[in-house]
């Protein structure tokens, strides 16, 4: 038996965690239904993604953090947007595995008494990263927030708010706009093997008494980290691009933690009256605007990248067709597995190997997937908490359902009383992959770069946001500080590219942005 | 034989599925077996000689098992029966029955023609509301063949679509040539209903219809109001019909 280091607090909070993601869970999947398509085998390689997850998360966030800790990425994540938000940390990371987990206990393979080193540590990087992640609006994640996602400053908030192109419903912006969104969802759907986690939204933001803005990610489109992305993604000339979207007389009541919006009354395109474009990831200190030097640039820009993303799809659509049932697994599992692979990118300590191959201990399990077990187990996993070790005792009322379950088991206290225990799963083993192999190819805003060049320069650079004499320079401090030399500085660093904000610095309150605006 | 941890289980017993259950059962039989083989040591067994003692070949045998005793599987993904057609159960709606083929979903609601000639064949969960009815030409559209010869051909015009497929991924390159859609699967909030509703297509999800066949001329009552996750939450019955004006041929 081991000697324990785990005490009661470090055990209350991780079943606090778990707890707050089943809640979480639990909603998100009712309201969805298991996913099913007719191209990919969906829920197989969802269940083989967790396994992935479950053997290799702890060993590759510690190497993340051995470079660069869970908080640090949060407060850079808030700064662009890159696939380490919703639903890539914010619930993928902890959900994926703790659902491996859970599997893995109903196969009679794992105790819940297992790797809780591990376990604990999973749980307690997701905290620190949400926490600084949801650092402005003070939450762990959007359903404490009553489904709601305020990730902006006051400084970044107010250079997308000034900077809205207005249209609408039937101009030419707005159908451009529109349209690309569209083909940019449809894509997402598809590079992301069916999945939603190529998308994202945050807000909304409130701009005056009737119009709320969303910013809209749509990530991972070029040629980057995904091998079945490799020339059939040549064109597309940015990896992530953000869309701004001023909206009138509609309130978004909900933005869930898979980056998905509702509203009421319902949005409809002819509700949205401006919008904004932008590039980012970790080497482009910030948002960079696309096309938002004119009206009609911006028109040409969205033209432009919604054919870019339209021919891909096409190629993409047809290459994946061709794919057997392996590589759609591959491409499938690797997706899901690999929702927080960004943490790796923004640290500089992303590996392909790490990230695109499935290790060998979740390989094993592949002849057990076909399509009726696969989509039964799950679920059962994640819809009914039918599996034996999801019932709880029967006075037990889950929250959503009344129901004596719980998706992700709990840690048993006993471990602190003498119930034997193990810590870790061990270090990341081999990978295979039925996909070919990955180009040397990453599209960044410096441009295609090598994986060794692209973690170089992630090593190299600090973006001004988290420079130390900005980084902790929130709008509490902001709003008694404004004046002051140092606010300036910062606020006239985000304005650098505004066309409506530059050089007007700290002092600005909402109403004279929107001043600005007419 | 050993005992495993979750043997012994107060609360939880056997699983909702009769699949699962075998498969389940035949895994925890290989740990059982493998564990006594290393003495019922389970600290070096768990992440350690487990990886080496537990196989793929093992979880072969369990498949083997359900397939010995002669089922078939359900299959949702086309490349599914496509590379092992011995142990799925036969694809129908795909190929040349296609001209044949019709949902028959025992839900569906039906009704005779009404005043205005439209014969109620089904309902489903609106996405998002129209300011008109949609009227259009039924087609199913089930399997990547069929898609690819789509996106070759074009789609024929006034197509509403038939699908079972709630993912945005099988009709990706086309779906915006829809006119509009019934999906027999998912929710409002299913990948295919974000995507209509992106590209303004009207579409009925969790759609449960009877008797519409290939070619017959179709509407849907996408003026009616969506059904919201507060619905779905609160399990509330808010659907929008689905008619027939006209059969095919």
């Amino acid at each position: 038996m081991k000697t324990s280091n785990i005490n009661y607090a470090q055990l209350l909070e991780t079943n606090n965690l778990m707890q707050i993601n089943t809640d979480e869970s639990y909603w998100l999947c009712v309201t969805r239904t298991v996913q099913e398509s007719k191209l990919f085998p969906v829920p197989s390689y969802m269940m083989l993604s967790y396994l992935m997850a479950y053997y290799r998360y702890p060993s590759l966030l510690r190497k993340i953090e051995g470079r660069m800790s869970a908080e640090e990425v949060g407060t850079r994540a808030r700064n662009m947007g890159i696939k380490i938000q919703n639903p890539g940390v914010s619930w993928g990371l902890p959900c994926f595995y703790l659902l491996g987990r859970e599997w893995l206990i109903n196969l009679g393979m794992l105790k819940p008494t297992d790797a809780l080193d591990d376990l604990i540590y999973v749980m307690n990087f997701w905290k620190r990263f949400q926490l600084s992640y949801h650092r402005n609006d003070g939450h762990i994640n959007n359903k404490e927030f009553g489904h709601r996602s305020q990730i902006l400053s006051e400084a970044r908030a107010q250079v997308f708010h000034a900077d809205l192109y207005d249209c609408v419903a039937g101009d030419e912006l707005h159908e451009a706009a529109q349209a690309f969104m569209a083909s940019a969802s449809q894509y997402g759907f598809l590079i992301s093997c069916e999945s939603r986690i190529s998308l994202h939204n945050h807000g909304p933001y409130k701009l005056n008494d009737t119009t709320e803005m969303m910013v809209r990610d749509f990530m991972d489109l070029a040629e980057s980290d995904f091998p079945w992305l490799d020339d059939v993604a040549a064109g597309v000339e940015f990896n992530n691009v953000s869309v701004t979207m001023a909206v009138k007389d509609c309130h978004f009541y909900l933005v869930d933690d898979w980056g998905s919006f509702e509203a009421k009354p319902e949005f409809s395109a002819d509700k949205l009256v401006g919008v904004g474009l932008y590039a980012s990831d970790n080497l482009s200190d910030g948002h960079i605007p696309l096309g938002m030097g004119s009206r009609e640039e911006l028109i040409d820009t969205f033209k432009r990248l919604e054919h870019q993303v339209r021919e891909a799809t096409n190629k993409l659509w047809r290459k994946i067709a061709s794919m057997t049932r392996d590589q759609m697994m591959d491409a499938g599992a690797i997706t899901y597995f690999a929702i927080c692979k960004d943490l790796a990118h923004v640290a500089g300590v992303y590996d392909p190997d790490d990230w695109m191959m499935v290790d060998e201990r979740a390989e094993r399990f592949r002849p057990l997937l076909n399509d009726e077990y696969s989509r039964d187990v799950l679920g059962e996993l994640v819809g009914y908490l039918s599996n034996p070790s999801q019932r709880v005792q029967e006075y037990t009322m889950m929250q959503h359902s009344n129901a004596p379950t719980r998706m992700y088991s709990n840690i048993p206290y006993a471990v602190l009383a003498g119930e034997p225990y193990t810590m870790t799963t061990g270090q990341v083993y081999p990978g295979i992959s039925y996909l070919d192999p990955k180009k040397d190819v990453y599209t960044t805003t410096r441009g295609k770069l090598t994986a060794a060049e692209f973690n170089r320069l992630s090593q190299e650079f600090t973006p001004t946001a988290s420079l130390p004499k900005f980084a902790h320079l929130c709008d509490t401090w902001v709003k008694y500080n404004y004046e002051s030399p140092l606010a300036q500085e910062f606020y006239l660093h985000e304005q650098r590219n505004s066309r409506r904000l530059k050089g007007k610095g700290a002092g600005l309150s909402r109403a004279d942005i929107e001043a600005l605006r007419k | 034989m050993v005992k495993l941890y979750v043997d012994t289980d107060k609360f939880g017993s056997g699983q909702r599925s009769a699949t699962v259950d075998a498969f389940h059962n035949a895994v925890k039989d290989i740990v059982r077996a493998k564990l006594a083989a290393n003495g019922g040591h389970w600290d070096s067994f768990v992440f350690g000689k487990s990886f080496d003692m537990i196989t793929a070949d093992d979880f072969r045998s369990v498949e083997k098992m359900l397939l010995d005793a002669g089922h078939r599987f359900d299959w949702s993904a086309a490349i599914s029966p496509r590379e092992r057609p011995d142990v799925y159960k036969p694809a129908e709606g795909v190929g040349e029955d296609m001209a044949t083929f019709s949902f028959e979903h025992a839900e569906a609601i039906v009704a005779a023609a009404d005043a205005e000639g439209r014969e109620q064949r089904g309902q489903g969960d609106n996405v998002a509301q129209y300011p008109a009815i949609c009227t259009g030409i039924a087609r199913y559209v089930r399997s990547p063949t069929q898609v690819l010869a789509y996106l070759t051909d074009g789609v024929p015009a006034d197509t509403i679509a038939i699908i079972d497929d709630s993912g945005g991924t099988l009709t990706a390159p086309i779906l915006e040539q829809f006119k509009g859609v019934i999906c027999a699967g998912g929710s409002t909030r299913s990948h295919l209903g974000i995507l209509t509703r992106e590209y303004g297509v009207p579409c009925l999800m969790n759609a449960k219809i009877s008797g519409i066949h290939q070619g017959d001329t179709v509407a849907i009552e996408c003026t009616a109001q969506p059904k919201t996750a507060d619905d779905y939450q609160a399990n509330r019955d808010v659907t929008a019909r689905v008619w027939r004006l006209k059969a095919a041929g």
